[in-house]
């Protein structure tokens, strides 16, 4: 088990010396790795923080686009993805800021009830649990567009991204108790919401 | 003791029991990956939340809804599309290429300044040679070559500035020339302002 751990930190360690390095050169065929690499992931983040599909997209690109300006400034001391999420947040404040003197709460879609994201069916056994299935999904993507914005990007780290409470500290510059109550708070907030929109 | 209070208290621990176990729950949820994370509060805290979810119902009940709360977000798929991924590698590209430029750019004029600076104090130091030695020469006190040396050193300085206040001249008069050219045009035109008839709004 510790050796696991062992072999698992110090590729992981490895691994971002080489980004860091790579991001000091600004070397594009390391970004471009980088792009295909965490598409999905910084995507989902986005889309979850801001709650707008075309929104997330520019951020996307400009994120990028931040990496390479600033890519000096990655530490390998930290995973990449954890310095990727900070600069995409950052990115989405600032957005928030030019439009209204605004934190993450102004990242809240109030007036939009569409969900950005589409939700394929999910599991095998009958079409009657198929559609259930994909009915919650639904009904959680919905509740993710109503909760304050703060618990959604904890639950996205934690449950999708799997960073450790440490790291979410990090991408959201909050103490770690701050993030323990987001986590928790998030995901009351969305209990309601298994069994179809509350009242 | 008051039997009251003896409730009120006993709701009070209740809920803060129920307050505890709902957060240990969040944090242990299934699928999260650091088992440190799940035992930072106290290395008790699952033997008191597994003790707690036997006699607890709601917790129990929270705690399912929790599990399937995780399970529901990390079904919902979002992918980025494939042109969405090209067009940012290739403004990363772009980007990146430009920045190359300008570091080079930054590179060279570096350099032209370190060059120029090496010759200008060359130069002088030659030239304050030069000057003292011709100095000498025609017998000349100290201040009357020195005077000569900052003469002869300010020279380009002064021809620039010379030319440039030339030049800016020459703009001026030809920017008059045009603007007379204009309004001649326009009076011939009957477009001038003071002939116009009313509003332009109009």
């Amino acid at each position: 088990m510790n050796a696991t751990a062992f072999y698992f930190d110090s590729s992981m360690a490895q691994e971002s010396t080489e980004i860091a390095r790579g991001l000091r050169r600004k070397d594009p065929d390391l970004l471009d790795r980088l792009i295909e690499q965490y598409q999905h992931r910084l995507l989902r983040y986005l889309i979850y923080l801001t709650g707008r599909r075309e929104l997330a997209e520019d951020l996307f690109q400009e994120t990028w686009i931040r990496v390479l300006e600033r890519g000096h400034q990655f530490n390998d001391k930290f995973a990449f993805s954890t310095w990727l999420f900070a600069v995409a947040r950052n990115l989405a404040i600032d957005h928030m800021r030019r439009k209204q003197p605004a934190s993450l709460d102004g990242l809240m879609s109030d007036d939009n009830d569409e969900v950005p994201f589409d939700v394929p069916a999910t599991g095998q056994p009958s079409a009657f649990d198929m559609s259930l299935r994909r009915e919650q999904t639904e009904y959680i993507a919905a509740g993710m567009l109503h909760i304050p914005a703060e618990y959604r990007e904890a639950l996205v780290l934690r449950f999708q991204e799997g960073m450790s409470l440490d790291e979410i500290a990090t991408v959201a510059r909050v103490p770690l108790g701050t993030v323990k109550s987001r986590i928790y708070r998030g995901l009351s907030a969305l209990e309601p919401w298994l069994r179809g929109a509350p009242l | 003791m008051n039997p009251a209070s003896n409730t009120n208290r006993n709701t009070a621990m209740n809920n803060e029991a129920h307050e505890r176990a709902r957060r240990l729950i969040a944090l242990a949820a299934p699928g999260t990956l650091s088992v440190a994370d799940r035992l930072s509060d106290q290395p008790s805290s699952n033997a008191w939340l597994a003790a707690h979810l036997e006699i607890c119902a709601s917790c129990r009940t929270f705690a399912e809804n929790a599990a399937q709360t995780i399970h529901e977000l990390r079904a919902i798929p979002i992918a980025a599309d494939r042109t969405l991924v090209s067009a940012t590698q290739m403004n990363v590209r772009l980007r990146a290429r430009e920045l190359q430029r300008h570091r080079e750019r930054l590179w060279m004029v570096s350099i032209s300044c370190t060059v120029v600076t090496l010759c200008a104090l060359l130069s002088t130091v030659a030239l304050w040679r030069g000057f003292e030695w011709l100095g000498a020469r025609a017998q000349l006190p100290a201040s009357v070559w020195q005077v000569g040396f900052l003469f002869f050193g300010a020279m380009p300085a002064l021809m620039v500035a010379i030319l440039l206040l030339a030049r800016d001249r020459d703009r001026d008069r030809d920017k008059d020339r045009d603007k007379n050219k204009d309004r001649d045009r326009d009076q011939k035109n009957g477009l001038h302002l003071a002939h116009h008839p009313g509003s332009y709004q109009g």
